[in-house]
């Protein structure tokens, strides 16, 4: 990368580091630069400490940074937490009531912005936020233009008062620093914007409304509820309608019910409320009915770490409700696969007539990025669903019907002459319940059938560096960072790849065989205490791994922790 | 015209003899023959409980799901398709203990469906416990010195939470009954019709006997249905004289009236836009 550097703006929550973030992040993205921009946030509305990490680069950005080139403290608390990982020459902007004593080391670090005095010159206080906006872009060397263009962009409609004063208070934010040096200061590229600058809440809703999803339930639980919110967006241009429901197994059951009428229906949640949604998932999977759920992972259990990043429900959505029957799990990686993965979620879902489960996380939902690839809506949805006009005689229709695929003609009720009838008891062919030996078995052997085909449908992990004698293995949004890992210790002549699996369920047993084979070793890279994956690919492959790095703490895994660990553990192997 | 014998099937009950299902299961069918609906049109939705059952032994589409689950199921079915004639079958443990939250909720939504709860204040299924509407001091096998808590009163919370049609049926009464479930069919909105039903084998209170000794029908006693005050002091009246009929109703905007997207007709029958979703997400 020629340019890499890393912005941190941190304070207590309801201080408006967000708006700072985000303003940054659109300046950036217009400027044709990538960035990756993380969240890291306490569960309270007003106080403690919450910071927005920029990492800005001319390349795509795949990790978050471990060091610090600037920072704006917007109080004193955050120049504490976050002096330590100030890069030496790294400057600190702060707002100007209580900097460090003159005999702190980094003391001559810190620049006095007064981002609040200066707003209020601008025409009130409440610009601070843009001031210290004005303030970064003016240490990073931005053409002062192109906050002007954001600023336009988010400020035309509203008054031009308003969007004069926003103006004039980036320029005195960029005034205050003018004499300021700053090592990292770089040439922005003069080009159009790369890729979308996008939330993964975001494509996710966004792949929702590419699959004609039609009806959305859910219950507010973080880090879930954004996904939501920007779908409903799309309520009043769209045939979709978006429902709070009154908790998350309302939610759940409102899905089955849509989808069971006729219509794509999802719901997303975190796994407290994917807990409370696990019988409805098992109701799903004994009447056959397509579902997407989205489970945003936090840590648990319980209430555990509301608003921070896991990866500890994957054993947990795989076996989520009682007894078995055929499901997929999806982890996508990154914003475009998220999109594509919501697609494919609600395509597998009705060609089975299954439950699809989309695995993400605080960390990727929350997170702003730069896609890289065009976004396509299907130009044509198909449903699998099978009208009176295709049945020999729909007065004899049955619902449940043994077929060689395990997959039975799918009919909407009240559409036809055809009747359909549907129990979460065990049933017959035509959906009326029984506890015969021969419906038991017969409808537990067609939904276990369709696994055949199901496994045909899995990608197998990519690998990055695959014939490397050592392997790191990890899954879902750790991808980024597990490539920047292996990146990096490459340069370093460490002979490391990475294998990183998006499709997790049914478990590709064959590809993560081949991807395997042919290193020495391979060590798990994960987000939850155990290894769940490591334990899956044992599991099925009787591969185990020679060793694990796990991380519980509820903060976004680091490249510089992997990396050293990885290096430690060559150490110790030698 | 629809013959009431569309709606038989030789699916094989399993109630009890005498069970007071038999009598709701014969009102609904004459109610749906009455109402000229073709068993295609008509789509049952219950729970779990012997009640929740009831779909089975009619010949019309139905969804049987989870115990208390039965509205929520409803409601995404109504919002895939608004014009879904639904009728919900639960019991009073399935309707008013499990699914309490639902129920609430489908007051407050004003969900337009009819909800028919056969409450028969005990459980059935699981073979004789007491329910939320069983009587303080209701003595069974798991409440052996008499429940411990009062019965709830679903006619009070339905009018204390705005409901606009609200009745009681009673499973000796078919014809009637089957009138009120024509009348909660026809009512645009959420209405509720709470069932007195006889459980012959674990309620030993609540028999046939007990009510028709006890009931008597609003319709011939000339009350009020447009009367909150009058239907509050109804909901309470509980004892030597049972009212049985329809106890209040009000004019209300359903559901998915509310709901602008709706406006344009069932989601079910909307066509997909590509070209439009592919210039919002262009847009972003």
């Amino acid at each position: 990368m020629g340019i890499d550097v890393t912005v941190t703006i941190g304070g207590a929550a309801g201080q408006g580091i967000q708006t700072v973030g985000e303003l940054l992040a659109s300046v950036c993205h217009k400027g044709g630069l990538f960035i990756l921009a993380t969240n890291d946030f306490e569960s309270r509305i007003r106080g403690g400490h919450s910071f927005m990490q920029l990492r800005i680069s001319d390349e795509p950005v795949a990790a978050p940074s471990d060091r610090n080139h600037l920072l704006v403290a917007l109080n004193r608390e955050t120049f504490d937490i976050h002096a330590d990982a100030m890069l030496e020459g790294g400057r600190i902007l702060m707002a100007s009531d209580g900097g460090p004593d003159t005999e702190n080391p980094l003391a001559d670090n810190v620049v006095n912005v007064g981002f609040t005095r200066l707003a209020k010159d601008a025409g009130g206080k409440i610009m601070a936020n843009t001031v210290a906006a004005g303030a970064v872009l003016g240490m990073l060397g931005a053409p002062s233009g192109l906050l002007y263009k954001v600023l336009q962009e988010r400020f035309a409609a509203k008054s031009a008062g308003l969007l004069e004063n926003n103006q004039k208070a980036g320029r005195m934010g960029r005034d205050a620093v003018a004499d300021t040096a700053f090592e990292w200061r770089f040439d922005w590229p003069e080009r159009s914007p790369r890729g979308r600058l996008l939330s993964g809440a975001q494509a996710l809703a966004l792949g929702a409304l590419a699959a004609d999803c039609r009806v959305a339930a859910f219950y507010p639980m973080s880090p879930a509820t954004g996904i939501m919110i920007h779908l409903i967006a799309f309520m009043d241009r769209f045939p979709l309608v978006v429902e709070q429901a009154e908790g998350e197994i309302g939610a759940i059951n409102m899905v089955v019910g849509a989808s069971f009428a006729g219509v794509r229906a999802m719901t997303a949640t975190s796994g407290g409320g994917f807990s409370l949604m696990t019988e409805g998932i098992g109701l799903a999977g004994i009447t056959e009915t397509p579902v997407v759920a989205i489970n945003a992972q936090r840590p648990g259990p319980a209430t555990g770490l509301p608003t921070r990043t896991a990866q500890g429900d994957l054993n947990f959505v795989i076996h989520a409700a009682q007894d078995e029957f055929p499901r997929f799990v999806l982890a996508p990686r990154n914003l475009d696969e998220a999109f594509a993965s919501v697609i494919r979620a609600f395509h597998l879902a009705e060609k089975y007539q299954v439950p699809v489960i989309i695995l993400v996380d605080q960390y990727f939902t929350d997170s702003l990025a730069i896609t890289a690839q065009e976004w396509t809506a299907p130009e044509t949805i198909e449903r699998f669903l099978t009208p009176d006009s295709e049945m020999a005689d729909p007065s004899a229709y049955k619902r449940f019907a043994i077929t060689e695929s395990g997959v039975s003609p799918r009919a909407v009720p009240c559409a036809g002459k055809a009747r359909v009838m549907v129990t979460a008891n065990e049933h017959n062919e035509e959906g009326h319940l029984s506890e015969t030996i021969a419906d038991r078995n017969g409808q537990v052997n067609k939904r276990n059938l369709k696994l055949v085909k199901m496994a045909g449908e899995i990608n197998g992990p990519e690998t990055y560096y695959g014939d490397s004698r050592l392997l790191l293995v990890g899954w879902g949004s750790t991808d980024g960072v597990l490539r920047e890992a292996v990146e990096r210790l490459q340069r370093e002549n460490y002979d490391v790849g990475a294998v990183t699996f998006c499709d997790i369920w049914p478990f590709p047993t064959n590809q993560a065989k081949s991807s395997l084979s042919g290193c020495e070793q391979f060590l798990t890279v994960e987000l939850n205490g155990s290894s769940q994956l490591g334990g899956l690919i044992r599991q099925h492959t009787g591969m185990p791994a020679h060793e694990t790095i796990v991380q519980y703490d509820g903060r976004p895994l680091l490249t510089g922790r992997v990396v050293e660990q990885v290096k430690q553990y060559l150490e110790v192997a030698r | 015209m629809t013959y009431l014998s569309l709606y038989h099937n030789d699916f094989e009950n399993k109630w009890c003899p005498g069970c007071g299902n038999f009598g709701i299961l014969n009102a609904v069918k004459s109610a749906l023959a009455q109402l000229s609906l073709p068993p295609e049109e008509v789509l049952l939705i219950s729970g779990i409980g012997q009640a929740a059952k009831t779909p089975h032994f009619l010949n019309c589409n139905f969804f049987h799901g989870l115990h208390g689950r039965a509205l929520p199921v409803a409601t995404g079915a109504k919002l895939a398709n608004q014009d879904l004639n639904i009728l919900v079958h639960m019991g009073d443990g399935d309707c008013y203990g499990e699914g309490g939250n639902h129920l609430l909720a489908a007051m407050r939504r004003n969900l337009d469906v009819t909800l028919l709860v056969h409450n028969n204040m005990v459980y059935g299924l699981t073979k004789g416990q007491a329910s939320p509407t069983s009587e303080h001091g209701f003595a069974t096998k798991a409440q052996p010195f008499g429940a411990i808590s009062d019965a709830m009163n679903p006619i009070a919370l339905a009018l204390s939470q705005g409901v606009g049609f609200i009745a009681r049926g009673y499973c000796g009464e078919k014809d009637h009954l089957s009138r009120l479930i024509q009348a909660g069919m026809e009512y645009p909105g959420f209405s509720l019709i709470d069932i007195l039903q006889v459980c012959v084998s674990f309620n030993p209170v609540n028999t046939y006997a007990y009510y028709n000794q006890r009931i008597y029908l609003l319709e011939e006693a000339q009350h009020p249905t447009e009367d909150w005050h009058a239907a509050m002091d109804l909901a309470w009246q509980w004892g030597e004289q049972i009212p049985v009929g329809l106890i209040y109703k009000k004019k209300t905007t359903p559901f998915t009236k509310r709901i602008k997207t709706l406006e344009n007709g069932p989601l079910i029958h909307r066509s997909h836009a590509p070209a439009a979703i592919q210039k919002a997400l262009d847009n972003g």
